[in-house]
């Protein structure tokens, strides 16, 4: 039914700052849907292809990649390398035939986790539109 | 005593075995060794024949090609249980190959294509009758049978294959080289590669010494075992990773994928930019290894 369909949504996050915007957001009290998983990582740029490939072939109806904003990554480039394997990436899942869209990259700061909250809330309503993962398995 | 070998070919385009014979000089020394059971792509040999011989009789059995039809999937389990040892040989049979890129497809827009959209067909149809049932799908002949041994290359390279057939004769396990395909090329690499502009294969002229990659050509290299002697950026071509992926890697795709975009310059290649000249994401890193990828075939919609 898709009126109760959740979407599992696997997040990777960098360290120094989107996963400290989680922080932020989580200190703050501020609320978000709890379909998102976080995992940790040192650098939007150590997300290996493979992770989300992986994450879907397991049956996560999204992946939320979030790093500094360009500029401001603490290992100088690892950002922008993430952009460019993400959009190689949409392409791949698009040939695969799973939507682009269930691959989002956003930039969210140590600062905002008000930027997280609003993020997530978009990301979740999106895939609630769009439905389960074509690779999702059904139980 | 001589050893029993048979040679099955599944679907594929004969151009392993053609390798095999290219061996040359190196056949007069092994041929005398071997006896040939079954060859179907050479001789007149039957299924009936492999059927009528005796469980595990066979010394050493080589499969080429996938499977895309159950005849193939019957040819290859019929193959696993006559021979004691089982090489896959050649890289359709190891990871599936270019012809798996139809994975990317159902197997009914496929042959629609083929028998009815083609543009050299009139009054076209899907042959029913006679022919062996399409698999939906391929996968790596490794997820139907157990293989003892692995010979990847598109096709297998001479050498390797010579290596690998003495020393089966010597009652010896080969073993595949462990490092990527850079670490065999001879051209000539710098610490650090930063590209100013990402290449297709046709755009200019490569310098002849200097790395291929370094001048902005997708070039395999980096995610694909070694094994062939780097024949391909030899001559002046970018490997095309029909090697494989190396060791302890899932997804030789997602793992060149993933260097390329580290390898670019991020002021002069915008993610758009990238995306336009690599063109077919696919087609480009995953060309050999869909089917054996972490996600080996497209999700048909159903209508």
């Amino acid at each position: 039914m898709a009126g109760d369909f959740e979407p599992k949504i696997l997040g990777i996050f960098c360290n120094w700052c989107s996963y400290a915007g989680a922080d932020m957001a989580g200190t703050s009290r501020m609320q978000y849907p709890p379909n998102v998983r976080i995992v940790r990582v040192l650098c939007s740029g150590r997300v290996d292809p493979q992770f989300v490939l992986k994450a879907f072939e397991l049956g996560a109806d999204g992946v939320l990649v979030a790093g500094c904003h360009p500029g401001d990554c603490h290992y100088v480039k690892g950002n922008y390398r993430a952009e460019r394997r993400i959009a190689l990436l949409k392409e791949m899942l698009k040939q695969l035939g799973i939507e682009p869209e269930r691959l989002m990259l956003r930039w969210i700061s140590a600062s905002e986790g008000a930027e997280l909250v609003k993020t997530t809330e978009e990301f979740v309503n999106m895939l609630k539109e769009l439905g389960p993962s074509p690779l999702r398995k059904t139980s | 005593m001589p050893v029993k070998v048979m040679f099955a070919q599944l679907a594929s385009c004969w151009g392993c075995h053609q390798s095999l014979l290219d061996l040359h000089e190196t056949l007069i020394d092994v041929l005398p060794q071997l006896e040939i059971v079954f060859w179907h792509t050479v001789a007149d040999y039957k299924l009936h024949d492999v059927e009528k011989l005796p469980d595990g009789s066979v010394d050493v059995g080589f499969t080429e090609g996938f499977c895309r039809n159950e005849e193939d999937l019957h040819l290859l389990k019929l193959t696993r249980q006559k021979c004691k040892l089982l090489v896959s040989y050649g890289t359709c049979s190891t990871y599936g190959s270019i012809p798996s890129l139809l994975n990317l497809y159902s197997i009914d827009e496929a042959l629609s294509r083929k028998f009815k959209e083609a543009e050299s067909v009139v009054d076209g149809r899907i042959p029913d009758k006679y022919v062996p049932k399409m698999l939906e799908y391929v996968k790596p002949n490794r997820e139907y049978v157990k293989y003892d041994l692995f010979l990847p290359g598109c096709p297998p390279e001479p050498p390797l294959i010579a290596e690998a057939i003495t020393s089966l004769l010597r009652g010896e396990m080969p073993k595949l080289k462990e490092r990527t395909l850079c670490d065999e090329c001879p051209r000539i690499k710098s610490e650090v590669i930063v590209l100013k502009k990402v290449k297709r294969d046709f755009e200019g002229i490569p310098e002849p010494e200097k790395c291929l990659l370094e001048q902005g050509y997708i070039c395999m290299g980096p995610a694909t075992r070694e094994g062939c002697g780097a024949v391909c950026p030899s001559a002046g071509f970018p490997c095309k990773g029909c090697m494989g992926p190396g060791p302890n890697v899932m997804d030789q795709g997602a793992k060149m994928l993933s260097a390329l975009a580290s390898l670019v310059d991020y002021e002069s290649v915008s993610p758009e930019e990238l995306v336009k000249t690599v063109k077919d994401v696919i087609g480009t890193f995953s060309r050999f290894t869909l089917p054996s990828s972490i996600i080996p075939k497209s999700v048909f919609k159903k209508k």
